[in-house]
């Protein structure tokens, strides 16, 4: 019996002592342990929507790397697993904290754009980064235009096609992400603002993966077991592209189609290094926005007269077999 | 000697408070360790404790409570659900679909009674459905409600095209003014609030309560009794049902949209809400003021880990310490043991 009673307590206690621990070296502690420090010190909590994609956790990555270098700053991430309540919550509890910088990567834009509003009524400067919300309620919005890269991916079949079949024709594959989503909607309708002007080019499936390659696998499968020519396959990320090529290549089909995709991360597991194994046939780079996260964000913590501008546009850059090596060792491989 | 009588009310008080402090002890010593471990705003003032947290707190967390409260039912009933998450989204959908693309030419009000009355009378459906086949079918629970979760997912992603459907943030425009309602922190708060006593009443004070209990306890006995066994079951399914519905209106209204793949793990969360408040997953005990009690632990544990900014990983391993700990915290022989020990601590001081 003393022996349960002691056992509890002490499991309480190493809670407590963990949850003391584990706290990362915020503002509070900071105050309370060396008053005499003469640095400010400043809190930046990065609001991720979902760690789990690859893109976000490069995005991640490259975050601490670049605030680590600001010997004053403490950067705080968190993730809200493609949860948009989660999110709400998670910002919510970040204002109340008040930190001197809070970046926001929306999971979606409609949830998101009340919370967002509340942080800035709080006067908390507000990064939106990436996925445009649907009231200006931010500081600053940093992205890149996703209906440019579509036109760009548009742009890239009809000439692709034209020089296979003579002229602009074919059968083209739409593999699409998370239906609803800036990203989804941009990056399928500005490909088909281009390939719309070349009616023999013929859309013969749309099948929805949600940004997923395991999913997109599943989808590509059914495609292939109902389409017996197709000619591109144009997925919206470089997952849900690499997903569809290992179900063409399953059925022995990959050399019949050309796969394009989106997003072009560097790294072993990235898109840039499918496009330098044969895999994709183009990527297009979707950029992080991180670099210019951190530097227009940093003048924010440092200059109070620095006013950013309302939205900075990060420009992309097609990968294809002639690039992608040059492109890779640049980013570090 | 003269204290005897007094203490045997004492006695006799302190055990009617015993459950009900029972379930709130496992909170109490979280929220103390939240106070002491919280960052202090300009004033000093632990910022846990501001009236702004725990409004978000309540507020986070009324979705969850309200699943929890029809949880708690069908688990008090030997059973379980495990489709309320796919059900949230279908109502949600169902209430987003009604606003946006549903045009009846009637009077903005009437409109939106009617939104919700057919997205709460769907999802009650779905309830009444999983009951059916679980009482008339005899099929386990936990077989039909996981065929239930797959299915009504289905459902909701199909009435959607499975895309998102997004309300509109013009406030002259009808869903702007359903949203303005129904997202007010303090209308979802007071829909939680007054949900948990018309449950509490409903549990301890009808027939019905007594019935679900019973059926818990021992099912076999209480068919003999001749208690109408499957007619509860199917009720407290539909009550579950109607339950997921509301909290899928609210979702909806909180984050401006119907998305048919909201709500996924949710049910885990009643779950665990309904199991750290004391109720039994065996059925027969358990109470609503438990379930309350585990969703506000839930939502503690949140929210002091958000507020102490501590690592996401780290965070998920020390909910989970946190979440056994408060189940056994609030276990009969744990707070007997504790209780046993205070008093012994304080016989030497009475000598």
């Amino acid at each position: 019996m003393k022996t349960t009673k002691s056992t509890i307590i002490c499991l309480l206690l190493i809670t407590i002592a963990g949850m003391t621990g584990c706290g990362r070296s915020g503002s509070d502690t900071s105050q309370n342990s060396a008053p005499s420090e003469q640095l400010k010190r400043h809190l930046v909590i990065f609001s991720q929507c979902n760690n789990a994609e690859p893109y976000r956790a490069a995005q991640n990555d490259l975050m601490a790397k670049l605030w680590s270098e600001k010997p004053d700053v403490d950067l705080e991430i968190t993730d809200a697993q493609q949860d948009n309540s989660k999110q709400i919550a998670q910002i919510e509890t970040a204002i109340l904290r008040n930190p001197d910088l809070l970046i926001v990567a929306p999971n979606e834009r409609g949830p998101l754009t009340k919370v967002m509003g509340k942080a800035m009524d709080a006067g908390i400067q507000v990064i939106c980064l990436e996925r445009d919300i649907l009231e200006p309620n931010f500081t600053t919005f940093i992205g890149s235009d996703n209906r440019k890269i579509g036109r760009l991916a548009g742009q890239f079949i009809v000439d692709y096609l034209k020089d296979k079949n003579g002229s602009p024709s074919g059968n083209l594959v739409h593999m699409r992400g998370l239906l609803g989503v800036e990203g989804e909607i941009n990056r399928h309708g500005g490909a088909q603002e281009i390939i719309e002007q070349h009616p023999d080019i013929k859309i013969i499936k749309e099948p929805v993966a949600d940004w997923l390659q395991s999913r997109a696998r599943e989808r590509m499968t059914e495609v292939l077991s109902v389409e017996p020519e197709i000619d591109v396959v144009y997925g919206h990320n470089d997952p849900m592209a690499i997903g569809a090529f290992l179900a063409a290549k399953e059925v022995g089909r990959e050399q019949e189609m050309i796969f394009i995709g989106i997003d072009a991360l560097g790294g072993p597991a990235g898109g840039i290094r499918k496009v330098m194994d044969g895999v994709l046939a183009a990527s297009f780079i979707y950029p992080l926005c991180i670099k210019e996260a951190v530097e227009i964000g940093d003048q924010m913590l440092r200059d109070p007269n620095f006013v950013p501008e309302k939205k900075y546009e990060v420009e992309s850059l097609m990968i294809t077999p002639d690039n992608a090596e040059e492109i890779y060792s640049a980013t570090g491989g | 000697m003269r204290n005897n009588v007094g203490e045997t009310k004492l006695n006799r008080w302190l055990s009617d408070l015993i459950p009900v402090a029972r379930s709130l002890l496992g909170l109490v010593a979280i929220v103390l360790a939240a106070i002491a471990l919280s960052p202090q705003d300009r004033d000093g003032w632990p910022i846990f404790l501001t009236l702004g947290n725990w409004t978000n707190i309540v507020r986070q967390m009324s979705e969850i409570g309200i699943l929890a409260l029809g949880m708690t039912l069908v688990i008090l009933s030997a059973g379980i659900d495990l489709s309320v998450g796919s059900v949230l989204a279908l109502g949600a959908t169902i209430t987003a679909k009604l606003l946006m693309v549903w045009d009846p030419g009637i009077a903005v009000w009437l409109h939106i009674a009617v939104a919700i009355s057919a997205a709460l009378a769907t999802c009650a459906l779905t309830g009444f459905i999983n009951g059916w086949i679980i009482a008339q079918l005899s099929i386990q629970p936990f077989v039909v409600t996981l065929a239930a979760m797959i299915g009504f997912r289905g459902l909701a992603r199909w009435i959607s095209q499975n895309s998102n459907i997004g309300l509109s943030f013009d406030e002259n425009h009808i869903s702007g003014i359903f949203t303005s309602v129904f997202a007010n922190p303090y209308v979802v708060i007071g829909i939680f609030a007054a949900s948990s006593v018309l449950f509490a009443i409903l549990l301890s004070r009808t027939v019905f309560g007594r019935y679900v209990r019973a059926m818990g306890d021992n099912a076999l006995a209480a068919e003999y009794a001749g208690l109408p066994i499957r007619r509860t079951q199917i009720a407290v399914y539909t009550i579950a049902g109607l339950m997921a519905g509301l909290a899928g209106m609210i979702h909806c209204a909180q984050n401006s949209q119907g998305n048919p793949n909201d709500g996924m793990a949710y049910e885990l969360d009643a779950i665990a809400a309904v199991v750290i408040g004391g109720t039994s997953l065996r059925g027969g005990k358990g109470t609503i003021f438990g379930a309350v009690v585990g969703t506000l632990t839930l939502g503690v544990i949140t929210n002091i880990l958000g507020l102490k900014g501590v690592d996401e990983n780290v965070k998920w391993m020390a909910k989970a310490v946190i979440i056994v700990l408060a189940v056994l915290l609030q276990q009969p022989e744990t707070f007997h043991k504790l209780l046993s020990g205070v008093r012994r601590l304080t016989t030497p001081v009475r000598r």
